[in-house]
C-alpha cells in the first residue's frame, strides 16, 4: 500500500494544481481525474476480486445519462445530481451483479458485456430519456444549494471532481483494508476455498459490483456535468476496453495503479493524437505487451514487482 | 398473408441465420476444444471478415473472390496471432488469455477504424444471388437461401474433415488428450496454430457472408462474440454437433423473436444466455467449461 | 443422538454410483476414519456432507439439523469445517492471514466494510492459537504458497481448527508427506485430538495413521459401506481384507 506521506503529497499537488495551470490544461486535468475515478472503480472488481468486467462503460453511461436527465429536468444542484446519479446506478448495478454472478469466469465477463450492449442499444432507441443517437445536450451545472455557484466555474468544478476522487479513494482504501476487503482477497485467490470457509461469496461479489458501478457512474455523471452533453459513445464497448486497459497497465489491485493508468492513457492520447490518428491502436498494443511481459503494470514496475496477482 | 407460406419463409430465414451463427460457433468451439480458451476476439475476426470481404469485392469486382480471399486473410491473421502472442501464454492464468484476446479485439477494432473509417460499409451482392424467389407466393431473398445452403454444405465439409482427414483426427484426439498426442510425436503446437487459424477463418467467412445483410460496421464485434458465446454455451464447449444444433435453435429464437418483439433482439440473446448458464453451465452436449 | 447422522446417502453421476446407500452415525467427540481403496467414494462422501455436491437421495443430519440441500457456506456456518485432498489455500497470503480469514468467517461481523481492528484481533487470537497447535508459528509470516508441502497440509488443518468447528473433516491430511513429515503430523494430530472436544471425520490411506488416531473405522468399497467397527475388528474383517487385495497390515 502506498504510504500516507506519498498520498498526502499527491493530494496537495492536485489541490494546488489550478493555481499553476492555464485553463485549457485544467480541462485536461479534470478529465484525468474523472477517468481516474472511473478506472479506480473498476479495480475493485478486477484487481481485488478478479471479476473481469468487459462492460464497465455501462456504469459510466448510466451515471452520465442519469445525471444529464436530473440536471436538465430538475432543479437539483449539480453536487447532489452527480451523487444521486452514482447512488442510483449503484442500486441498479446490484441487480446487474445479481444476474452476472449467476455465472463465473468467462461467462461472467460475457454477461457484463451483454448488459453494456443492452444499455447501448436501449440508449439508441429511448429517445425521450437519452436523446437517441444525438444524446443529451446543454446539460447545465445547476447552482446550489443556498445559491452556491462555485461549481459552475471550471476551477470550482475541478475541486468538486477532486473531492469526489479523494473521497472515493479513501472509501475504497478503507474497504479493501476491512474484513469485507479480506474476503474479497480470499475470493480473488481461491473462491472455492473461501466458500468452504463459510462465506457466501456471491453476496460479496454482488456488493462489489454495486460499489464499483456506483463509483464508475459517479465518474460518468461528473463527465456529463463537465462536458455538458452525453452520447452513446459513453456506452460503447471500446470505452469498456479502454478503462480495463487503464487498470491493467496502471497495475491492478492497487487503487493507485489504475489512477496512474488513467493519467498515462490521457497523456498518450494527448501526446500521440497530435502526431497520429492511431493512438488508440498504439494503446491497445501496449496493453497486450503489458499483459504478456509486465502483468504487474506500471505501479508494479515502480515498486519492483514484475508479476501481478491478477493475471 | 398465408400462414404456411409465412412459416416456411420464416423457417428458411431462421436457417439462414443459423448458418451465420454456425460459422461463428463452430470456429469458437473448435478453438476451445483444442486450446481450452475462449477466443474473445472471435467477434473481431468476424468483423474483419466483413471488412476484408468489402475490400475484396472492391478490388476484384467479384463476391466469390471475396468469399475466397476473406477467410484466408482472416485465418492468416489468426494463425499469426497465435504463433506470435498466444503461444507465450500457455501455462499462465486463464485470465491472461482473456485479456490478450480482448486486447486483440480492441486493436483490430482500431485497425479497422483506421483503414476503413467509421461509416458502415455496404457490400453488394453478385447479381446471381440478389433478387427473390417465390415460395408459396411469399417473396424470399435468394441470398438467404444461398446462406442456408452454404451453412449446410460447410457443416458437412467440416464433419467429414473431422471424421476422415488426418488433421481432423488429430484435432479430435488433441481435444481429448493433448499430452497423449504429443507423446505420439505430433507437434501439438502446430495443431493449435492450425486450428486457431481455421477457427478464425470460419469466423471470417461468416463475416463476409453476413456483410451484405447487415453492412460492415464497428459495432459488429461485441454482438457477434456474445452471439457466438451463447451458441457455444448452449451447444457445449468443444462440441461440433452441439454448435450446429445450437445455431439452429438460436437462429429460430432470433428470427421468430425479432418478428414478435422487434426491439428486443439483444435482450433476447441476453436472456437466452442467462437461461442456459443457469440451467446447464456445461451446455447441452459439451464438457464442463 | 449422534452428532452426525447419515442416512442412505447416495450420489449418482450419470450411470456411475459414487456413493451407494451410505449410512453412518458419528458420536460427539469421536474420531472416525473413513477408509477404502481408490475410487471408493470417500472424497465424494465428504463433498456431500459439506454441501459441495448435492445428494441424489438420502439425508445428512448434523446436531439434529438437516444439512442436505444447504449450501456449502451455510453448512460451514453451522460448525462443520474441512480440509481438501488437493491442498486449498490462499497462496499469496501469509499463513497467519490464511488462518485469520478462516477464523473471521465464523465471526458475527465478518462482512464489515470498514475498520475491523477488533474483528481482526479476535480472528488473530484464534488463528495464532491454531498455528501454534499445529506447530506453524515459525512460518506464520511466510506466504502460504511458499511453505513446504507438509506445512501446507498442516496449515489447512490449522484453518479448520481456527474456525472452532464442532465437526472437522480431514481429507487425507498426510497425503504427499514424507515419512518424517507424516510422523510429525500424526503426533501433532494425536495430541490435538487428545485434547478432546473435537469430532473428526478422517479420510486416510495410511493405515498406521488410521490405527493411531481413530476410535472407529468405516470402510467404503465402490461407494458402499462394507464395515463399520472398532479398528481391531476392521483389521480382522475378511471383506475388508479382500477389498484391499491382500489385506491390511
Amino acid at each position: 500500500m502506498t504510504s500516507w506521506r506519498v498520498l498526502l503529497v499527491a493530494a496537495l499537488i492536485l489541490a494546488l494544481l489550478p493555481l499553476g495551470l492555464p485553463l485549457y490544461a485544467l480541462t485536461l486535468a479534470i478529465e484525468a481525474l474523472i477517468l481516474s475515478l472511473f478506472a479506480m472503480s473498476l479495480d475493485l472488481m478486477v484487481g481485488y476480486t478478479r471479476l473481469f468486467s468487459f462492460g464497465h462503460a455501462a456504469a459510466y453511461g448510466l451515471g452520465a445519462y442519469t445525471a444529464g436527465n436530473l440536471l436538465l429536468h430538475t432543479d437539483i444542484p449539480v453536487v447532489f445530481a452527480v451523487l444521486l446519479a452514482g447512488a442510483f446506478s449503484g442500486v441498479v448495478a446490484i441487480g446487474v451483479g445479481w444476474v452476472c454472478t449467476l455465472a463465473t469466469g468467462v461467462s461472467f465477463s460475457m454477461l457484463t458485456l451483454a448488459f453494456a450492449q443492452l444499455l447501448y442499444a436501449v440508449a439508441f432507441k429511448w429517445t425521450a430519456v437519452t436523446g437517441a443517437s444525438d444524446g443529451l445536450a446543454g446539460i447545465p451545472r445547476t447552482p446550489g444549494p443556498f445559491g452556491l455557484t462555485v461549481f459552475q466555474s471550471k476551477i470550482g468544478f475541478y475541486y468538486l471532481v477532486l473531492a469526489c476522487l479523494v473521497a472515493a479513494f479513501l472509501f475504497c482504501r478503507s474497504l479493501v483494508a476491512s474484513p469485507f476487503g479480506a474476503v474479497l482477497r480470499g475470493i480473488r485467490e481461491n473462491e472455492a476455498k473461501t466458500r468452504s470457509l463459510g462465506y457466501n461469496t456471491r453476496r460479496y461479489k454482488i456488493a462489489v459490483v454495486g460499489i464499483a458501478y456506483a463509483f464508475g457512474a459517479l465518474a460518468g455523471a461528473l463527465y456529463a456535468a463537465f462536458a455538458g452533453f452525453t452520447n452513446t459513445e459513453l456506452l460503447f464497448w471500446l470505452l469498456s476496453g479502454q478503462v480495463l486497459i487503464m487498470v491493467i497497465i496502471g497495475g491492478a489491485g492497487t487503487l493507485v495503479g489504475p489512477i496512474i493508468g488513467a493519467i498515462f492513457f490521457l497523456i498518450v492520447q494527448q501526446y500521440l493524437s497530435s502526431y497520429t490518428d492511431s493512438w488508440a491502436l498504439f494503446f491497445g498494443l501496449i496493453f497486450i505487451g503489458f499483459v504478456l511481459f509486465i502483468p504487474g503494470g506500471l505501479l508494479g514496475l515502480l515498486s519492483g514487482r514484475r508479476s501481478g496477482g491478477t493475471i | 398473408m398465408d400462414l404456411l407460406g409465412f412459416l416456411i419463409t420464416q423457417c428458411l430465414n431462421a436457417l439462414s441465420q443459423a448458418a451465420l451463427l454456425f460459422f461463428l460457433g463452430v470456429g469458437l468451439t473448435l478453438i476451445f476444444g483444442i486450446m481450452r480458451i475462449v477466443n474473445f476476439a472471435h467477434g473481431a475476426f468476424f468483423m474483419l471478415g466483413a471488412y476484408v470481404g468489402y475490400s475484396a469485392v472492391q478490388l476484384t469486382g467479384s463476391f466469390w473472390g471475396a468469399l475466397l480471399i476473406a477467410p484466408l486473410v482472416v485465418g492468416g491473421v489468426g494463425a499469426a496471432f497465435e504463433l506470435g502472442i498466444l503461444r507465450r501464454l500457455y501455462g499462465r492464468d486463464g485470465n491472461a488469455f482473456l485479456m490478450v484476446t480482448f486486447g486483440l479485439t480492441l486493436v483490430m477494432g482500431e485497425v479497422i477504424r483506421l483503414t476503413w473509417g467509421v461509416a458502415a460499409l455496404n457490400v453488394p451482392l453478385p447479381s446471381a444471388l440478389s433478387g427473390i424467389v417465390f415460395i408459396l407466393d411469399e417473396p424470399f431473398p435468394i441470398y438467404r437461401l444461398f446462406l442456408a445452403g452454404a451453412g449446410i454444405v460447410v457443416a458437412l465439409v467440416i464433419w467429414q474433415f473431422l471424421e476422415r482427414t488426418r488433421l481432423g483426427l488429430l484435432i479430435r484426439a488433441t481435444s481429448q488428450n493433448a499430452e497423449m498426442v504429443h507423446a505420439l510425436g505430433t507437434d501439438v503446437r502446430l495443431v493449435r496454430s492450425a486450428v486457431f487459424g481455421i477457427g478464425c477463418g470460419l469466423a471470417g467467412i461468416g463475416g463476409v457472408l453476413a456483410a451484405p445483410l447487415v453492412t460492415a460496421s464497428l459495432g459488429m464485434a461485441p454482438n457477434a462474440v456474445i452471439d457466438t458465446f451463447v451458441i457455444v454455451i448452449i451447444g457445449g464447449m468443444g462440441s461440433f454437433l452441439g454448435s450446429a444444433i445450437a445455431a439452429v435453435l438460436v437462429g429460430f429464437v432470433q428470427v421468430f423473436g425479432t418478428y414478435y418483439f422487434p426491439d428486443l433482439a439483444l435482450a433476447l440473446m441476453y436472456l437466452l444466455m442467462l437461461l442456459v448458464l443457469v440451467v446447464r453451465p456445461g451446455g447441452l452436449l459439451g464438457r464442463e467449461a | 443422538m449422534a452428532l452426525l447422522e447419515i442416512d442412505h446417502l447416495t450420489r449418482r453421476f450419470g450411470g456411475v454410483v459414487a456413493v451407494d446407500d451410505v449410512s453412518m452415525r458419528v458420536a460427539e467427540g469421536e474420531v472416525r476414519a473413513v477408509i477404502g481403496p481408490n475410487g471408493a467414494g470417500k472424497s465424494t462422501l465428504f463433498h456431500l456432507i459439506t454441501g459441495v455436491l448435492k445428494a441424489t437421495t438420502g439425508e445428512v443430519r448434523f446436531a439434529d439439523e438437516r444439512m442436505t440441500g444447504l449450501s456449502a457456506h451455510a453448512i460451514c456456518q453451522r460448525g462443520v469445517s474441512r480440509t481438501f485432498q488437493l491442498t486449498a489455500l490462499f497462496p499469496e497470503m501469509s499463513a497467519r492471514e490464511n488462518v485469520r480469514l478462516a477464523a473471521q468467517a465464523r465471526g458475527a461481523r465478518r462482512w464489515q466494510p470498514y475498520g475491523g481492528t477488533p474483528i481482526f484481533a479476535a480472528a488473530d487470537r484464534l488463528g495464532d492459537a491454531a498455528l501454534e497447535r499445529l506447530g506453524l508459528t515459525h512460518v506464520a509470516h511466510r506466504p502460504a504458497g511458499l511453505l513446504s508441502h507438509g506445512d501446507q497440509r498442516l496449515l489447512e488443518v490449522a484453518m479448520g481448527l481456527a474456525q472452532q468447528p464442532r465437526l472437522l473433516l480431514l481429507d487425507e491430511p498426510t497425503q504427499g508427506l514424507s515419512v518424517e513429515e507424516t510422523a510429525q503430523a500424526v503426533d501433532t494430530l494425536a495430541s490435538l485430538l487428545d485434547d478432546g472436544g473435537l469430532t473428526v471425520l478422517l479420510v486416510e490411506h495410511d493405515m498406521e495413521v488410521v490405527f493411531r488416531l481413530a476410535h472407529r473405522i468405516t470402510v467404503l468399497h465402490r461407494g458402499a459401506v462394507i464395515a463399520d467397527d472398532v479398528p481391531t475388528a476392521v483389521r480382522a474383517d475378511p471383506a475388508v481384507q479382500s477389498a484391499y487385495l491382500g489385506g491390511i497390515d
